[in-house]
């Protein structure tokens, strides 16, 4: 009874409504205790902000103009990203009871965590975006088109991680505690806290600068963060010691197309790598 | 077109033919004796292979269930029903052989499967509702029936934290019986619950299969399965041992719960030194007759057969007796009564009788016997299959234990009922 890729795509579509109960589940578990709701879940990237934003903006100053908003246009997606996966490590060995006792399209545990994060960074988003407009003008509102379209990418791109991660963890039990260290180092490799363009002006000084661009530069997350931080913000064209950018922007189809195959390939392989284990997970949990 | 494909996509047509056809269906379990479960055991051991026993919980079983029909599934513990059942339920896949559904299933293998104790009985209703694969409509259509059918009214906007264990049960159970599919899939979820919803539930199966719906239904329970179906099958380490018209299945079954014959060869590994065997071991009543289903506060005796394999001086039999989710009610060893068995030489044999009245209510409890020398620390056989039996549900109380209680008014004015 092995089903084929096209009846499973068809159980994954009759699922749903499960899969919108289970966001719904998410999101109201986590809002039901707190009379503060989603405020809770916007503290975090606002205490990152100040904080990185203190260091990195006044102490270690780098040369980026408006700091805070480059800063958390580029964390709210990547937190999005890191909360997706963590969540999702779990989504299969923390569901053991009821994967033993029914059926239903297992990869529906880990798009849920996703869909479920989607919410909270969209809420977080639009609960931002008046200091973006303050702080980098209405072509913010302009570019709105290519955020949406920033967030879908980057939600399939997790959507294929979460996937692979969730059932890898049924395997490896202890994938859970190194997934926090991954994304210690994979944070520190995005140009979040720093443009990429810093590291672009350092190539020509050192062989570490040169092999960290490569590494950073091959990271699917910074086309992500940029593909993001474009229309949010704009790009970052700091010249030695003279900070500038541009405003909000489109992105260029290189990083469109770029950004486009690595969210769509990432998913299949995350999906099919996930129906390859599925079968026996009612065996291993 | 599109449209058309969009909907066989949402609920296919129920096909012609048979509604469950399992063709030499093997299912395997691997039973690791070690298995690097980690990545840092990978990394550090890269050599170091998993060891493994392979185990067939089912094997080679092949039946055919048409469309109407009602099938009931019954064997010891470990017989492989639920495996089977699982395997139907596409929980576990076919690790050999083919299984065949035709029409939409359900499957009833826990209730409340999902329950989430900080939403509302109102939430969890579409979430257990979604779970058991209904859409929104659906649910939206009998819930006012499934919070009548619950009787929990009056609380469905609370969280099911607060819910009492009998409320939480009727509610997952309400949701599961106004599931409505071609096929339906249950495994013992009636055996939960006071006497008065068992009796409510399995009407509820009944009508459904009056409505020439198929149910397949695996159970402890024989009046359920009686009461139920038309044909049942009997599992046995795995096999399907019989196919047929439920009354002579049901018999069958009887004889192979009662007693548990040494059928175990000496290839296969059983706990203990082996020096004494048990050969048989038989629950009988008063009258010396073989049971598996009485009545509350019924005299029982558990009679062992025991063969010496060695010369030994003095051993003791004794016997566990557990619910059937395995909790330990009793343990009696002879010699703990101040009585030694033996000496025996090789080959000589012993019959042991360990009387006992069991103050047990409606349940199902399981019987563990073992030899062991007189001092309990050298374990010389323990039996690989326990004895089942069913205590049936007593009027005028509820629990675990029989007390036999007696009530009165000894003041005041009463009325006699009933």
């Amino acid at each position: 009874m092995r089903a084929s890729l096209d009846e499973k795509l068809r159980d994954l579509w009759r699922a749903r409504e499960l899969l919108r109960q289970l966001v719904a589940k998410e999101l109201k578990v986590r809002y039901k205790h707190s009379a503060l709701g989603f405020l809770w879940s916007l503290i975090t990237p606002i205490l990152m902000t100040v904080v990185f934003t203190v260091v990195f903006g006044f102490l270690i100053k780098i040369q980026v103009v408006d700091f805070a908003a480059f800063f958390v246009a580029g964390y709210l997606v990547w937190s999005f990203f890191q909360n997706s996966v963590q969540s999702s490590v779990q989504a299969i060995t923390g569901n053991g009871a009821l994967i033993r006792k029914v059926y239903f399209p297992r990869e529906v545990l880990p798009l849920s965590n996703v869909l479920a994060q989607a919410v909270h960074f969209l809420l977080a988003l639009a609960a931002i975006s008046p200091y973006l407009l303050w702080t980098r003008g209405r072509g913010v509102l302009a570019h709105l088109p290519a955020v949406v379209l920033g967030i879908l990418l980057i939600a399939v791109f997790a959507g294929g991680l979460a996937m692979i991660f969730a059932a890898a963890n049924v395997s490896f039990r202890d994938l859970q505690e190194l997934v926090v260290v991954i994304f210690l180092v994979w944070f520190y490799l995005t140009p979040i806290i720093y443009p990429l363009q810093l590291v672009t002006n350092e190539v020509q000084r050192s062989a570490v600068a040169r092999a960290a661009y490569q590494v950073i530069r091959a990271n699917p997350m910074t086309w992500f963060v940029e593909l993001f931080r474009y229309p949010l913000y704009g790009i970052v064209q700091t010249m030695g010691d003279e900070a500038r950018s541009t405003p909000p922007a489109w992105p260029g189809p290189e990083l469109l197309v770029g950004a486009t195959a690595v969210a769509l390939v990432t998913f299949a392989v995350g999906y099919l790598v996930f129906q390859r284990n599925a079968v026996t997970f009612a065996k291993e949990v | 077109m599109v449209l058309d494909q969009l909907r066989g996509l949402v609920r296919p047509a129920r096909e012609r033919g048979p509604a469950i056809v399992v063709d030499q269906l093997t299912e395997t379990f691997r039973l690791y004796h070690e298995r690097p479960r980690s990545l840092k055991e990978r990394l550090t051991k890269p050599l170091q292979r998993a060891r493994y026993t392979d185990f067939n919980a089912l094997e080679d079983v092949s039946f055919r269930v048409e469309h109407g029909e009602s099938v009931g599934v019954i064997g010891h513990n470990g017989s492989g029903k639920s495996t089977l059942l699982k395997v139907l339920a596409r929980i576990l896949p076919a690790d050999d052989g083919r299984v065949d559904i035709n029409g939409r299933v359900a499957s009833l293998l826990e209730l409340g499967a999902g329950f989430h104790g900080d939403l509302t009985g109102r939430e969890n209703v579409y979430l257990n509702g979604a779970i058991l694969g209904l859409t929104r409509e659906e649910v939206d259509a009998q819930f006012d029936a499934i919070v009548d059918f619950a009787g929990v009214r009056d609380f469905i906007d609370q969280p099911v934290r607060n819910y009492s264990s009998g409320m939480y049960v009727r509610l997952g159970f309400a949701i599961a019986v106004h599931v409505d599919p071609d096929i339906l899939l249950v495994d013992e979820v009636l055996s939960v619950g006071d006497a008065f919803f068992q009796g409510k539930s399995l009407e509820r199966m009944a009508a459904f299969r009056d409505r020439g719906r198929t149910v397949f239904f695996v159970s402890h329970d024989l009046d359920a399965i009686d009461h139920l179906c038309d044909r049942v099958l009997v599992l046995e380490h795995g096999k399907l041992a019989y196919d047929g018209p439920t009354r002579e299945g049901v018999q069958l079954y009887a004889q192979l719960m009662g007693t548990v014959r040494d059928e175990v060869g000496p290839d296969v590994a059983r706990i203990g030194s082996g020096d004494v065997r048990i050969v048989e071991a038989h629950l009988l009543d008063r009258d010396g007759a073989v049971v598996r289903r009485v009545a509350p506060s019924t005299t029982l005796t558990l009679q062992l057969r025991l063969r010496a394999e060695r010369p030994v001086d003095e051993c003791s039999a004794g016997a566990t007796f557990e619910t059937g989710d395995g909790r330990r009610l009793y343990e009696v060893h002879t010699t703990w009564q101040g009585l030694g068995i033996g000496p025996l030489e090789p080959g000589g044999a012993a019959t042991v009788e360990i009387r006992f009245t069991a103050h047990l209510l409606a349940g199902h409890y399981r019987i563990g016997p073992s030899v062991t020398d007189p001092s309990g620390r050298i374990v010389h056989d323990v039996l690989p299959e326990t004895i089942a039996f069913e205590v049936a549900p007593a009027p005028g109380g509820s629990g675990l234990v029989d007390l036999v209680a007696a009530t009165a008014v000894v003041e005041g004015p009463s009325a006699r009922r009933g």
